[in-house]
């Protein structure tokens, strides 16, 4: 094998272990794991220079995304007959238009169907619909997560109007979408590890293993390379129905250390979303019995978002979410994807080396998690409007 | 992970190897597929969706590293929806379901098309195919007419209320029509392929035809 490739396929590695535990973006904008330095002339970067600035391509596809048509008419002519020196303006004051049109509500409640996996169904659209209303209307992005009511929100396809509506699936204090009867119904499974996998892919941008640290070899065929305590989850021994300590393959509890100290928080939503007062997802054991805290976690473990990070409710992992850099990071790398006409950030491993967005992700931290404003910088930012 | 350790290992064997044959070595076979799935004696069997590192390879030299990916811009299909509302602003009637029409082809194709199924947690397919590229192109030609007789009637095809056409009274493409096809100015090159695909056709109709679904299928292959 040739140096190049051999430096491909390292890199190939570097990728899917940085996507599994990164916040879904590369932490340099290097393709060489172990690598430290930076070559800043290699021949991507000889490509990137080749890049040159069509606002006419960029208007096309900024109005097919934010509007779901084309420029008009008068859109393209305006754009391709102003000066030079004017061009970025007039491109930018039309992109501007487009977030306040509504056809923009539109293409947003498209875009969280997606993002989400759910739609078509009232339920289902009333999750992209608090997602859309929520950056249409330029409330922080957070509230996705944090938000006590309005979260079951209606949008009118034909006038464009966003409705907030308090979800009435029995609970007490809702965490926008975490607690949204759609999301719940949607993502409904044993152990409740599927909604589990989609709170983290959704707003963390990563597979699980979520969590990694340097490897410990406890004995087993697999390392264990999460960083919580080992016995921190359920086995046999301390009651619990499956055993996430087993070594003998694989290392359960790579992805479980995290994922069990998420899951319990979701085990009280049905299979139609609906909040009761007692455990309502099975273990995948002979009987299918309902499961229980200690499935998943010994006595005296607590529910948390990550290591160190306690969240004994549904609001607290919202509020905890809410602060982790990884989040906000992640919601600009999903707008900037869909910019550039990427597939889903996991699905399809299209991951961003952190530098690339780090001007967006600053100003969309400093700036109240506003994701519309994210957008709008998105999509006039340089490479955005080079080709 | 031991099992990555493996993977990195044979793979370390196999470049070394390699390096001293110049051939390039096959995947080894006998490696895990993922790191989730376990004997069904003694782990929960789960679905593996991890990335094949192999693909990601294949990737990688194909289309580059993600600081060059990530910064410029891909392909993908236009949407469902988006395509639909493409073709009612330049003049298809949607609604017009009868065989063989844009409407017909479009209303049919939406599998084709790579919709989402949100029911089956799914969301629509960003990547171009060649199911869904012939469908599109279909439409296209089915289309034709009706954007050619419709275009000037639509306000987004309109400057100053005046409407704009694909061809002037002697056949020849006119640049405007041509830019509101597309979203995008009439260069040079379209003009030409425009003019050149009218002018071979074996009657200037269906030329004119032909010329409307050419110019579309490569505009709008990609989003």
């Amino acid at each position: 094998m040739q140096t190049p490739d051999l430096r491909k396929l390292f890199a190939a590695f570097a990728i899917v272990g940085a996507a599994a535990c990164g916040g879904g973006v590369d932490t340099t904008g290097d393709d060489v794991a172990g690598d430290d330095t930076v070559d800043p002339t290699d021949e991507w970067d000889e490509r990137l220079e080749e890049r040159e600035v069509d606002y006419n391509a960029a208007l096309r596809i900024a109005a097919l995304r934010l509007t779901g048509e084309l420029p008009t008419l008068v859109e393209i002519k305006s754009v391709a007959e102003a000066p030079i020196e004017q061009q970025a303006d007039v491109y930018a004051s039309i992109v501007g238009g487009y977030l306040d049109d509504p056809r923009f509500a539109r293409q947003m409640v498209a875009f969280w169907q997606d993002t989400l996996k759910m739609g078509d169904e009232p339920d289902f659209d009333s999750a992209a619909a608090f997602a859309a209303m929520v950056t249409v209307e330029g409330r922080p992005y957070t509230d996705l997560l944090t938000a006590s009511a309005g979260t079951c929100a209606t949008y009118d396809g034909g006038t464009g109007a966003f409705t907030p509506v308090d979800c009435t699936n029995g609970v007490a204090v809702h965490a926008g979408l975490l607690s949204h009867p759609g999301t719940q119904r949607q993502f409904f499974s044993n152990m409740a590890f599927r909604r589990v996998r989609w709170v983290q892919e959704t707003f963390a941008c990563t597979a699980f293993p979520a969590e990694i640290t340097d490897a410990q070899d406890l004995g087993g065929v697999a390392l264990y390379t999460a960083p919580w305590p080992f016995e921190s989850i359920a086995g046999p021994e301390t009651g619990g129905r499956v055993n996430f300590l087993d070594l003998s393959a694989v290392a359960c509890a790579n992805c479980h250390a995290t994922m069990n100290h998420v899951a319990p928080l979701f085990i009280n939503f049905d299979e139609g979303g609906q909040y009761t007062d007692a455990p309502a997802v099975i273990v995948p054991v002979e009987g299918s019995p309902l499961a229980a805290v200690s499935d998943y976690l010994p006595a005296g473990e607590v529910t948390s978002w990550r290591l160190g990070v306690p969240t004994p409710d549904l609001p607290s992992l919202g509020a905890a979410m809410a602060a982790d850099p990884a989040i906000s990071e992640c919601a600009v790398a999903r707008v900037w994807n869909w910019a550039m006409g990427k597939g889903d950030i996991v699905d399809t491993l299209s991951t961003i080396p952190s530098d690339v967005i780090a001007q967006q992700v600053a100003d969309f931290r400093a700036g109240g998690h506003v994701l519309k404003d994210a957008i709008l910088a998105v999509f006039t930012a340089d490479d955005f409007v080079k080709f | 992970m031991k099992t990555i350790a493996k993977t990195l290992l044979a793979v370390a064997a196999a470049a070394a190897f390699g390096a001293c044959t110049t051939d390039e070595p096959p995947p080894p076979s006998d490696l895990p597929e993922g790191n989730a799935s376990g004997g069904e004696d003694n782990t929960f069997d789960h679905f593996d969706t991890q990335v094949d590192v192999w693909e990601l390879l294949e990737r990688l030299q194909a289309e580059g590293p993600p600081k060059y990916t990530s910064r410029v811009h891909s392909c993908p299909k236009i949407r469902y929806a988006t395509i639909g509302r493409l073709l009612a602003s330049r003049g298809v009637d949607l609604g017009n379901l009868a065989d063989v029409t844009a409407g017909d082809l479009y209303a049919s194709g939406e599998q084709a098309l790579g919709a989402p199924n949100y029911a089956a947690r799914v969301r629509e397919n960003a990547e171009v195919t060649t199911a869904g590229s012939s469908r599109l192109f279909d439409i296209f030609v089915a289309a034709a007419p009706e954007i050619i007789a419709n275009m000037p009637n639509r306000a987004e095809c309109q400057i100053g209320g005046v409407g704009v056409s694909m061809f002037d009274g002697s056949n020849a493409c006119v640049p405007d029509g041509i830019s509101c096809l597309l979203g995008v100015p009439a260069t040079a090159s379209h003009i030409e392929l425009c003019n050149l695909t009218v002018q071979r056709a074996s009657d200037p109709e269906l030329g004119k035809r032909m010329a409307v679904a050419v110019l579309a299928a490569a505009a709008h292959t990609c989003e």
